[in-house]
């Protein structure tokens, strides 16, 4: 078994340093009962530390699973700018 | 303040994509497979730096031009969809296996064809060849100042200002255009282009010159021209390190270890 | 005056067709892709199915974007400890044509290379943000705030489809219109997939869907292996409701379950993983309401035309074929000088196998996600087989008798069962 942080570290990305293109609002997080973007999300984006939902966008592969994933409205989804993000090389 | 309308050029190169040549998670081997090419990362910022002059000094004109093959206009295209206004690819059988005497050359050849310019840009250094020579190559060759290493740089009262990082410290220097500025990697951050821009580009296109358009003569460019012949290539061996754990409550015995083995020491005698 | 006669939004094989129709009839096209070069964003297990390819690129077969044309086509269910899998080769996989394997980076920028040979506009690297509205109708799409403009649209951005969200021509998809897939490529030499898949040549290649009734936790899951040239594609599509049912199962994990069960690891034995990749796949047939409006037409994943359910896989190939209705229904309603209001585009696809096929499996989806499929028949079958294989000291019963009373055991799932095949009997 290949730990995901070691697949992942296979990927190209082209990373947008002005532009997050998605966020979660953390007040909806605290509250949340069930976390289902950690399991849902292929890239480990969403992880919880100290009971706390953190997110990073810079993993993220733009799938868009967590924007159905998160039933509680706390995911703002939005398409990776010109051209930035994940670069695969055989997709 | 009193604005200028500067004329500027950029030389980017096209690289192959660096951030494919990845590490292997299993065998820890470099794994390079097919890398895509790339405007190379330093030019980007290059340009990025050349457009935010243009931002602030009206009627701004930048041309940005490349020696490289046929399938380098992409890039030129690209640099132009953020606002460049003029792209020139340099190409020529000639010039391959030039190495950065006669790309420095062969670029010098090509801004005294176009003529006119206050500054020029450059990147600090492409990552796949990474000698850094070709920037302060082309101020040589053109016999005009030049400040490397910059994060930063602005014209006031027709001076052109720039910040170089140093060692120590920031270094902002003052210098009469026309004048050469090489490019930091990461030093800001390059816009998008929009879609607008990019049709505008692709109808505008790029221009084409080889040797024919630049007055320098066949034996002085590519290989020929080339005072650098590289006679062999190795790739390091690393050498294999012993290794030794210690835990947390093993302090003492760590500190003991390096002293034994000369690489801590203490001062005063 | 529209600056474009058609704005083509996406470079997949939906959108690049559509281009590519277009552009060899002279037709004014701008086809947008968000990734640079396009393709660099698309992930598919890999076989494109059919010929659909060869109206828009006659000679495509011969072009080496493909990887390994299929000779060998597998159906498999793996339980804990069994497999039990139909391995179908035929002669006829001559006559009839199967499908070939593709990379979809690689071979998603050899299409869009098409288009521009073919004389559209490609622009790559540009995230078009919303179809541009004047007085109920599309007149050209917006990015940054801008508007171009063009007498039609083709959308066709794949199943993440945030430009229709955006532009309220889609509803977000609900757990059971998607599924996610995750994928790995897997390098290992030419000849050892050769030899290993028992193919008759290095041009020949081994494509097998897998129903994942062993997984953790119970996830429902169909997985697939498919062989490239010089690697293999496996991956896993998991049901997004059932992951949530579940909800202490990792997706990223799934295909790791996958490759280690015991008769696939020795397939891929020595590779080395080259890439890892995700993404959506929509299911259970057409996920808009309408697949045409005034101004625009839906073509591919965006429209939902898409076969998957766990056991098949199929996307590319109605992704090619509805961008091709879509460039001709433009062409029809341009030379008859009519609106651009495209019921023509719902009429061609009505006449094609596109829309049957998603009519004909319309509710299927509820059997191949089904506990029957993934766990209660795989268990009944293993239970036969090893009936059927097994010395256990008794006289040797009738086949109908084995497979009965194997059945029996699996008593508590049996309605369902019945249920299940009635379904599947009904649509097939
Ligand atoms: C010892 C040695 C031997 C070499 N031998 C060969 C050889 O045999 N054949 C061969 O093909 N190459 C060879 N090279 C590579 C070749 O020298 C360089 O690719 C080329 O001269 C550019 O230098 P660089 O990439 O180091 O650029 P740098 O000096 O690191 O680049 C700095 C900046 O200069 C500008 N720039 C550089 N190149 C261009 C360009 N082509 N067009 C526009 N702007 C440019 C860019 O702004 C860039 O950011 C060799 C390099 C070395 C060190
Ligand atoms: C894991 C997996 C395995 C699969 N296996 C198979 C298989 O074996 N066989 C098969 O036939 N199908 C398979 N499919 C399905 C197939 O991939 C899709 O059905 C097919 O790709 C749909 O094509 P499309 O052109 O509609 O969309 P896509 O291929 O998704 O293309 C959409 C394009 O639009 C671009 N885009 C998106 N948004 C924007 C925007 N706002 N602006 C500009 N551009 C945008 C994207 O970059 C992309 O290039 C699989 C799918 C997955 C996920
Ligand atoms: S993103 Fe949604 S699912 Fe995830 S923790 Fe926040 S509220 Fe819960
Ligand atoms: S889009 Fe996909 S990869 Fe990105 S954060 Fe959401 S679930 Fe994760």
């Amino acid at each position: 078994m290949i730990k995901i942080e070691d697949r992942l570290s296979l990927l190209n990305y082209k990373i947008d340093k002005s532009y997050e293109h998605i966020t979660i609002n953390p007040s909806i997080c605290e509250t949340c009962p069930d976390h289902f973007c950690t399991f849902a999300c292929p890239a480990k984006c969403y992880t919880l530390i100290d009971e706390k939902l953190n997110f990073k966008y810079e993993d993220c592969v733009e799938c868009g699973t967590c924007d159905t994933a998160c039933s509680h409205g706390s995911v703002a989804w939005t398409n990776t700018k010109g051209g930035h993000g994940v670069k695969y090389k055989f997709g | 303040m009193i604005k200028m309308a500067l004329e500027i050029i950029v030389m980017i190169k096209q690289v192959p994509d660096s951030s494919e040549v990845v590490i292997d998670p299993v065998t820890f081997t470099l794994n390079r497979g097919a890398a895509r090419n790339v405007i190379n990362p330093a030019d980007e910022n290059a340009v990025e730096q050349a457009l935010k002059i243009k931002d602030a000094n009206n009627d701004t004109h930048i041309t940005v031009i490349t020696m490289g093959p046929p399938f380098a206009e992409s890039a030129l295209l690209d640099c132009m969809a953020k606002g460049v206004d003029r792209g020139i690819l340099v190409t020529d059988r000639a010039f391959a296996g030039a190495d950065t005497y006669p790309t420095g050359l062969t670029l010098a050849a090509t801004i005294t064809k176009i003529g006119k310019f206050d500054i020029i840009f450059a990147g600090e250094e492409s990552t796949d060849s990474s000698t850094g020579h070709v920037g302060p190559g082309v101020a040589e060759f053109l016999g005009i100042e030049q400040a490397s290493y910059t994060s930063n740089s602005w014209v006031e009262d027709g001076k052109v200002f720039a910040e170089r990082q140093l060692e120590d410290g920031v270094e902002t220097v003052k210098m009469e255009p026309p004048c050469l500025i090489t490019v930091l990697t990461n030093s800001n951050i390059p816009r998008n282009a929009t879609l607008r821009m990019k049709i505008d580009a692709m109808k505008r296109g790029i221009e084409t010159w080889t040797l024919a358009d630049i007055n320098l003569k066949p034996e002085w460019v590519g290989l020929k021209g080339s005072p650098t012949i590289v006679k062999s290539m190795k790739s390091i061996q690393e050498k294999k390190r012993a290794g030794k754990k210690f835990t947390p409550d093993q302090m003492d015995e760590f500190v003991d270890e390096l002293i034994s083995k000369g690489i801590l020491k203490f001062g005063g005698d | 005056m529209s600056e474009f006669d058609v704005i083509v939004v996406g470079a997949g094989p939906a959108g690049a067709s559509a281009a590519i129709r277009l552009a060899s009839n002279k037709v004014n096209v701008l086809l947008v892709d968000r990734a640079d070069p396009p393709g660099s964003k698309n992930v598919s297990g890999g076989v494109l199915w059919g010929d659909s390819l060869s109206q828009v690129i006659p000679d495509w077969e011969k072009s080496n974007m493909l990887e390994r044309y299929v000779e060998a086509k597998g159906v498999t269910f793996l339980t804990k400890d069994s497999k039990i899998s139909i391995d179908f080769r035929s002669k006829k996989f001559g006559e009839y044509k199967s499908g070939y394997t593709v990379l979809r980076t690689k071979f998603d920028a050899w299409l869009a290379k098409k288009a521009k040979d073919a004389g559209a506009m490609v622009v790559s690297g540009v995230t078009v943000d919303k179809l541009a509205m004047k007085d109920g109708k599309v007149i050209g799409v917006e990015q940054s705030g801008e508007t171009i403009t063009s007498d039609s649209v083709i959308l066709a951005e794949g199943a993440n489809s945030r430009v229709a969200y955006d532009s309220g021509i889609k509803k977000k998809p609900e757990d059971q219109k998607i599924a996610l897939g995750v994928k790995e490529v897997i390098k290992l030499p030419e000849k050892t997939i050769t030899e290993r898949f028992g193919l008759t040549s290095p041009k020949m290649g081994f494509a097998s869907e897998y129903v994942l009734g062993f997984l953790d936790g119970g996830v429902k899951a169909g997985g697939f292996l498919y062989t490239n040239r010089e690697s293999i594609s496996i991956g896993a599509v998991i049901s997004m409701g059932d992951l949530r049912k579940n909800n202490q199962t990792y997706s990223f994990n799934v295909i790791e379950q996958f490759k280690d069960h015991p008769f696939i690891a020795p397939l891929i034995q020595d590779g080395r993983v080259e890439e890892y990749s995700a993404h959506l796949v929509p299911e259970g047939g057409m996920s808009v309401d309408s697949v045409y409006g005034n101004g625009y037409m839906i073509a591919g994943d965006t429209a939902g035309l898409t076969f998957s359910n766990g056991l098949v896989l199929q996307g590319m190939n109605y992704a090619v074929v509805s961008g091709i209705l879509a460039a001709d229904s433009f062409m029809e309603r341009k030379s008859k000088g009519g609106d651009m209001n495209f019921e023509n585009y719902q009429k061609n696809l009505e006449n094609t196998f596109v829309l049957r096929d998603m009519n004909n499996f319309r509710g299927l989806d509820q059997v191949t996600w089904s506990e029957s499929i993934h766990s209660t028949i795989p268990a009944i079958a293993e239970d036969a087989m090893l009936n059927i294989f097994s010395e256990n000291g008794n006289p040797k019963k009738h086949l109908s008798q084995i497979v009965i009373s194997s059945a029996l055991k699996q008593k508590d799932k049996r309605k369902d069962l019945a249920v299940d095949l009635y379904r599947m009997l009904r649509r097939m």
